[in-house]
């Protein structure tokens, strides 16, 4: 299409502006936009596997808990992996990550259509991308939104958090996605290479250890990695339990009961020790004159930190290697992230969206 | 004024949403503050009359009253009316949906049909030469039969003859015969093809129309923004310098990714 073609056919944008902020996550994306609209919708994309499948489901591509219901009849990618596209940018030579990229870019434009944007109203988003993401990667994502917003930008996933809750001098933000946990310290500027630490022991890591325990402990026991999901999201949990994990699995076909308790708080505590170690490592190279404030402002976010009794874990495992320290979990930690990237966004200056666009 | 409340309840309503507290728990939602839809309407009606009573004054704010009731009743009909052409094109969609399948349908087995057509044209003309070649070699054998009552003398020369002139006439007339039959087949492949390309013709034509139904299913017109214009950092923030630093900051790493593009 001609771009004069583009303009005559582009709608008027004269009605206002919508703000949207994402979070773009391994397991989760959200949004939140201006218009009141929160959506939050499993970060996974299926293609029908051929023409029966594309008659009988009647989409061309499903997204979130819908493709993952229909997985039998779809190619199925989960195209972000430890909290970065799996796109090496070399997508013309490798089939696969070529479809990565496509289901990427797909699911950026379906989480920006559940925001339900007008036609009519200009539409500015902040993407919140992992601190660690390359270039590369950065540039597949901006290129990704661009086809379905009028300006956008990128922002440090963890920095968004904070900003979303105007904590932006001498805080410690704890972001633990699927992929990976995220440290940050922010001393009220833009965060650098030095103020962040990363570790892939995260939600995936848990349903993985979950996983291998049930084996070892449940003998003839069936299960996916998606019901260990549902299983960790329903009881996560570490320190006391705060109820008796019984699970129905299928054994030979037949529900059986199983008390996962003491499985579930093993997998789920394999998080507090790197989380600790990142957090002593940033406030053991903080200016000394504020690191007691740094320790007693530790921010747990991300839908890792709903694994209950997390925070006082943390604090207890805190006071043993640091002599002490306060931990806080965020009241919203699926959109944290989105949220703050929300903030963001309507904080910008207008002539900073005019130059991107 | 009771009907007028029922409406605005019934709008209220059709713009909400249910959800379950199980779906609520997996956002991470842990509380929430519930507010009745008796309550909501008496905030309504209650902002507006305030709002009217401080900027008018007696018969004119019942006039305005009026006509802003007039107005939500005239944009709840225009609701109604967008629902019930977006019904009609989904069901003009679903009968395309449908038209396109039979069209594959058919070109599926027109296709097949030809197949099978072909198949069996090749293997009736290899039974038929092979028939007509014994009657040929039976024929000759007769012939020569014949000469050698008759007494002739080379009975190899003879049917080196007979055989010759028996297989020109043959050749000729299976020339002939294969034009002909070459002929029929053609004209009923081109009948076939013509037939397919027709109805891919067609295909291509409805898929085009279920595309533009498809495109104009989008009917929903989204939900507005509360930002008229854009923001920016609120001066009146206590921490606006440093926000603006931030924001500054963000933007040039932003710059400097898209300008590379």
């Amino acid at each position: 299409m001609s771009d004069t073609k583009q303009t005559e056919d582009a709608p008027k944008k004269d009605h206002g502006v919508l703000y949207i902020g994402m979070d773009l996550g391994t397991s989760r994306t959200s949004v939140s936009a201006s218009n009141g609209v929160r959506e939050t919708v499993y970060s996974m994309v299926g293609y029908p596997k051929d023409v029966v499948s594309m008659k009988l489901l009647k989409k061309e591509v499903l997204f979130g808990k819908e493709a993952l219901e229909k997985r039998l009849s779809l190619k199925l990618y989960k195209p972000l992996e430890k909290g970065v596209l799996k796109y090496t940018g070399d997508a013309a030579k490798d089939a696969e990550a070529k479809a990565n990229l496509k289901a990427a870019q797909d699911l950026i434009g379906e989480a920006i259509r559940l925001a339900k944007p007008r036609k009519d109203e200009l539409v500015y988003c902040v993407i919140g991308a992992p601190a660690e993401a390359s270039v590369k990667n950065r540039e597949a994502i901006i290129e990704a939104a661009r086809a379905h917003v009028d300006s956008v930008m990128l922002c440090s996933e963890p920095f968004s958090v904070a900003y979303g809750l105007d904590w932006l001098e001498d805080v410690l933000v704890v972001d633990i996605g699927a992929g990976t946990t995220d440290l940050c310290r922010m001393h009220g500027t833009m965060p650098e290479e030095t103020d962040q630490v990363m570790y892939d022991i995260a939600g995936d890591a848990i349903d993985e250890e979950l996983s291998r325990r049930i084996t070892e402990t449940c003998p003839g026991a069936q299960f996916t990695i998606h019901m260990v999901k549902d299983i960790k999201e329903r009881y996560g949990f570490v320190g006391d339990a705060p109820e008796r994990c019984m699970v129905d699995l299928p054994v030979d076909g037949k529900p059986t009961a199983f008390d996962l308790t003491d499985q579930i708080r093993a997998a789920c505590s394999i998080l507090i020790d790197p989380i600790v170690k990142g957090i002593h490592k940033l406030i053991a190279s903080f200016d000394p004159q504020f690191q007691t404030k740094l320790k007693n402002r530790v921010l747990l976010a991300g839908g890792g930190s709903m694994v209950k009794g997390l925070d006082s874990a943390v604090e207890k495992a805190m006071k043993e290697r640091l002599g002490g320290g306060k931990v806080i979990r965020i009241e919203e930690p699926i959109y944290g992230g989105a949220n703050g990237a929300l903030k963001i966004a309507h904080d910008m200056p207008a002539d900073f969206w005019e130059q991107l666009k | 004024m009771s009907g007028f409340k029922e409406t605005l309840k019934d709008a209220v309503r059709q713009m909400s949403f249910r959800t379950s507290l199980d779906s609520l728990k997996k956002k991470g939602v842990q509380q929430v503050n519930v507010l009745g839809i008796d309550r909501i309407i008496a905030l309504i009606e209650a902002a507006v009359h305030r709002s009217l009573k401080s900027r008018l004054v007696g018969v004119e704010r019942e006039a305005v009253a009026d006509a802003t009731k007039a107005e939500f009743l005239r944009m709840l009909r225009t609701n109604e009316d967008l629902q019930r052409q977006k019904s009609e094109i989904e069901r003009q969609k679903e009968m395309v949906e449908d038209e396109v399948d039979q069209l594959r349908r058919e070109i599926a087995s027109q296709q097949q049909a030809l197949e099978l057509r072909l198949e069996e044209g090749a293997l009736s003309m290899a039974a038929r030469y092979e028939g007509e070649n014994a009657a040929i070699a039976a024929k000759v054998h007769e012939v020569l039969k014949a000469l050698a009552a008759a007494g002739s003398s080379s009975i190899t020369d003879a049917e080196e003859r007979v055989m010759a002139l028996v297989m020109d006439i043959v050749s000729v007339e299976r020339q002939s015969a294969d034009e002909a039959r070459r002929a029929l087949r053609d004209r009923e492949v081109d009948t076939l093809q013509r037939r397919i390309k027709k109805l891919s013709e067609s295909l291509d034509l409805t898929e085009q129309r279920l595309q533009s139904v498809a495109a104009m299913k989008s009917l929903d017109g989204g939900i507005s923004s509360i930002y008229r214009e854009v923001q920016g950092v609120d001066f009146g923030d206590v921490q606006a310098g440093k926000k603006k630093e931030l924001m500054a900051e963000i933007f040039k790493a932003n710059l400097k990714l898209q300008k590379k593009q």
